[in-house]
């Protein structure tokens, strides 16, 4: 089984149709959208839309979830903050009724644990070994079937390993496909598919394949003018547009 | 109004601040918030804030790429000054500098920890890996609001900077591993 997995689409309808393309090219099964398709770009409810039309397994992120309460977007930064105040004025009922509506975490076909930012809490994020053994730790102690995770929110394409061993580490950003071992776990991170932040612009996604287990990272170009342009034109902070052409 | 985007903040007494990122219309808020700091908080910044030509060169030169400035205003006063300084090339590329100052009559009421918070939070947005911040050894209430928000002390410096009076003074380095700060 083939399943695309992407995150973070941030409001960036452009990028996400250039992943959705690329998608296409050798059909998946499935397509799972780790959480956060809204909040930074301009294009919020036309990103929902197209997440519903593809019926894609998809996840709640916290700005998603901020999107709906606004309330919950005080302590995000002042970019963030007025981004996500833009989305909210910017969804229709039905639009804020679906995001409301997504799990957090998911555990899907019994055997892959999605979540977020860290299994036991969406907000947290997965940057440093110590956040990576206490996923690992949280999975083994309530999941101990699940071997392979897969979470977003860094914007970071990340893949942790943890060994039979069990020492943790952060593995390289594989080039091309890799496989990956069914006697170890596993958290990877696709990166982001709207505002990339590992120094490259185009879209990040990942193909996985079920069996035998292998996944390979994505990176695809997309109309960036176009986002840019849409981000001005709502009055974000320039700094939203301007980081795009960067991935920062 | 030129700026377009701002966030309220609440502050320990219930008071909410507006913060917003400084703009060049903002040069007679600034000059009146540093002429009224006290002498001695005065004595430990980097330049002569009393010099209206100072805070004119950054009210006119506001680059945002390299230095972020968010003020927290009450009303139409600035009570809160703090800036995020980036070094866009080089092996520093990854660090900012943290630097705060806070009215006096804002003191102990939360709006120091309120801007060294953001300026964690942004730093994330800027692709920053760490916060640096240097620091009078002399200021414990300072040092705390900067423990708090998740920046620790690497290293005392004897006699590193010297005030606008000569003194010299000790500086306390402090560093923030920003990704470490949402675990």
């Amino acid at each position: 089984m083939r399943v695309a997995v992407i995150s973070d689409i941030h409001s960036n309808l452009e990028a996400f149709e250039a992943v959705l393309h690329d998608c296409a090219k050798e059909p998946v099964s499935t397509i799972i959208n780790l959480g956060d398709l809204v909040g930074y770009n301009a294009s919020p409810g036309e990103c929902v839309d197209l997440a519903r039309r593809h019926q894609m397994i998809s996840l709640q992120g916290n700005h998603d979830r901020a999107a709906v309460r606004p309330r919950l977007a005080e302590g995000f930064n002042i970019f963030a903050h007025q981004a996500v105040l833009w989305s909210a004025s910017a969804l229709n009922p039905e639009q804020k009724a679906f995001l409301d509506g997504l799990p957090d975490t998911l555990l899907l076909w019994d055997r892959y644990l999605l979540f977020h930012g860290a299994p036991d809490n969406p907000e947290a994020y997965i940057f440093y070994l110590f956040q990576a053994k206490k996923a690992f730790t949280h999975m083994r102690k309530r999941m101990p079937r699940v071997q392979i995770a897969f979470f977003g929110h860094t914007h970071h394409r990340a893949v942790w390993q943890r060994d039979v061993r069990g020492r943790v580490q952060s593995l390289p950003i594989p080039r091309g496909l890799m496989a990956l071992d069914p006697e170890e776990m596993y958290l990877i991170n696709p990166g982001s598919v709207g505002q990339p932040r590992n120094r490259h612009w185009e879209a990040s996604y990942l193909i996985f394949t079920t069996d035998p287990p292998a996944f390979e990272f994505r990176s695809v170009p997309y109309d960036l003018r176009s986002a840019q342009a849409k981000i001005r034109e709502a009055r974000l902070p320039d700094y939203l547009a301007e980081r795009l052409a960067t991935g920062v | 109004m030129v700026y377009a985007y701002a966030k309220e903040g609440k502050l320990k007494d219930g008071s909410r601040v507006v913060l917003r990122p400084m703009v060049a219309e903002d040069r007679e808020r600034l000059i009146a918030f540093f002429q009224a700091l006290p002498r001695e908080q005065r004595l430990f910044l980097r330049h002569d804030v009393t010099d209206a030509e100072v805070i004119r060169s950054w009210t006119e030169q506001i680059d945002y790429s390299r230095v972020f400035p968010l003020l927290a205003l009450a009303g139409d006063r600035v009570v809160g000054d703090a800036t995020l300084h980036r070094i866009p090339r080089g092996w520093k590329r990854h660090i900012g500098t943290v630097r705060v100052v806070v009215a006096a009559d804002y003191h102990k009421k939360g709006l120091g920890t309120l801007l060294v918070h953001e300026m964690v939070e942004l730093a994330t947005e800027f692709g920053l890996e760490k916060l640096w911040a240097e620091l009078p050894l002399s200021a414990p209430a300072a040092l705390a609001v900067f423990r708090k928000a998740g920046f620790s002390s690497k290293a005392v410096i004897e006699g590193l900077v010297k005030d606008l009076q000569g003194r010299s003074t000790d500086v306390v380095i402090m560093v923030c591993d920003v990704g470490a700060q949402y675990g």
